[in-house]
């Protein structure tokens, strides 16, 4: 279950305070993955950045009672001038895990995203795709209870993206998915309810296909 | 809470440690020679007014040798900087690694100040070693009270830096005009010079500024017979230390520090 209590989230840009959401109040039962569709700019980041704690809100407050993952995208959490191995230990060591947990976590990423001597170059040398596998292997290594995914299903190879959906799925048995896709088949695939974010507002749709509709009739692509 | 639940001192401690490592391991960890500038950036400064004023300046100094009155000025000059700016720079600095939750801003304050007073240890050590195997006598007479000197310094440095990233939020430009104080700081401290050698009726201005009272001070603690000016002493830097922290303590409870700059 995670719950929004009338958030409130604006940004200061240079022409004044933009109100991203106000007084937004919405329930996500417990137990299903959910996949938050929108067109650009319609907050779906912001949102993600408010669950993931990586921002707070104005007012209002976030309740759960599961463990959230830290946002699973391309860009941030790693550190581009460390190696891939190095990345890996400081997550491990933020989330407590150490000596012989650690050296276990270690050998699954490798494992997992298959980086070769790459796993001990600087993250910054990395193509799109081995950051992906890197990123994503990483966050499996973690045990949550919602995973939070931004678009990274979508890149990698047909190789990766099979192995990829084959461990997520064995994930998902205990976990719940949140996932940021505009690929609307991806939706259908994953999720089993979906919330559309649009002007402020946010609407949950149990039935994906009823979700999906909104958001091409506000002028989202198909 | 994937090992057991841990406190919040805990994951504060998981986390500062995990960013210690990840500052040493990018600071040092991509070629040795960034462990030598580290090492050499001080002495370089440290060489040039020694060549130049060194003789000039020999009995100026009843009883003080300039390389180690130098030294013990221009050291604790460099950590108040080098605190100052890195906290000052810390909000731009690791925005990918705030994507986690465990890891707070203030964490990332914490880490880099507490990185760069292990590596002012080393340059420390290196520094005054060396002097000593030249043959100065570097031992201070009184080592606590330098240690409580220097305690100041991070705490003033830390305090300022906070305040000077939350002026950064409101433009960036500010930050460079807060680079730039450095320069005349530098001259208006002390460091080359005892203040003995600049005019009497400056003294009242100069001690405004709270650097110079730490140069002095440290000195005092860490050469033997060096007298402070009666204008001088810990009072000025102990309350700007305080009223600075404490400033950028409720600045980032307000979260000044971590919007970004407009």
């Amino acid at each position: 279950m995670i719950r929004l209590e009338k958030l409130t989230k604006s940004y200061l840009t240079t022409r004044g305070r933009k109100v991203v959401f106000r007084d937004l109040t919405l329930e996500i039962p417990g137990r299903a993955n959910v996949g938050l569709i929108g067109r650009n700019g319609a907050g779906k980041s912001t949102l993600m950045r408010l669950l993931s704690a990586v921002d707070l809100p104005d007012t209002g407050k976030i309740v759960t009672d599961g463990r959230l993952s830290w946002p699973v995208g391309l860009m941030g959490g790693m550190q581009g001038t460390l190696t891939g191995r190095d990345n890996v230990k400081f997550v491990c060591r933020i989330h407590g895990v150490r000596g012989a947990g650690m050296r276990e976590k270690l050998d699954y990423v490798e494992e997992f995203a298959r980086l070769g001597r790459y796993f001990d170059e600087p993250v910054a040398t990395y193509s799109s795709g081995m950051r992906a596998r890197l990123a994503f292997g990483t966050s499996m290594a973690f045990d949550f209870d919602y995973y939070l995914i931004d678009e990274i299903l979508a890149v990698g190879d047909a190789d990766f993206k099979a192995k990829s959906r084959r461990v997520f799925a064995q994930r998902l048995k205990q976990a719940c998915v949140i996932l940021v896709s505009h690929n609307m088949n991806l939706i259908r695939k994953m999720c089993d309810l979906v919330v559309h974010l649009d002007r402020g507002a946010a609407t949950l749709y149990t039935d994906v296909e009823l979700g999906i509709a909104a958001y091409e009739g506000a002028g989202g692509e198909p | 809470m994937i090992t057991g639940a841990r406190t919040s001192f805990q994951i504060q401690r998981d986390v500062v440690y995990a960013l210690l490592l990840r500052e040493l391991a990018s600071r040092f960890g991509k070629s040795r020679v960034g462990f030598l500038w580290v090492l050499m950036e001080p002495v370089a400064h440290l060489v040039f007014p020694i060549a130049v004023f060194g003789f000039m300046l020999e009995r100026t100094i009843p009883g003080v040798e300039y390389p180690v009155f130098l030294t013990y000025g221009f050291l604790p000059f460099l950590l108040f900087k080098t605190i100052c700016l890195q906290t000052m720079d810390g909000t731009r600095a690791n925005r990918g690694l705030l994507s986690y939750r465990q890891v707070l801003l203030m964490d990332v304050f914490v880490a880099k100040a507490l990185t760069h007073c292990a590596v002012s240890a080393s340059v420390f050590a290196v520094v005054l070693g060396g002097l000593a195997l030249v043959g100065f006598d570097v031992l201070p007479p009184s080592p606590i009270e330098l240690f409580g000197v220097l305690a100041l310094t991070v705490a003033l440095a830390f305090g300022l830096g906070m305040l000077f990233a939350a002026l950064g939020t409101v433009s960036p430009e500010l930050k460079s005009i807060a680079r730039l104080i450095f320069i005349p700081l530098y001259f208006l401290s002390g460091i080359l010079f005892p203040i003995s050698r600049f005019p009497e009726d400056w003294l009242p201005w100069l001690a405004i500024n709270p650097v110079l009272h730490l140069v002095e001070l440290s000195r005092h603690a860490a050469l033997p017979d060096y007298e402070l000016v009666p204008e001088l002493g810990a009072g000025n830097p102990l309350a700007l230390a305080i009223a600075s922290v404490f400033m950028g303590l409720a600045l980032y409870r307000l979260r000044w520090l971590s919007r970004a700059a407009a």
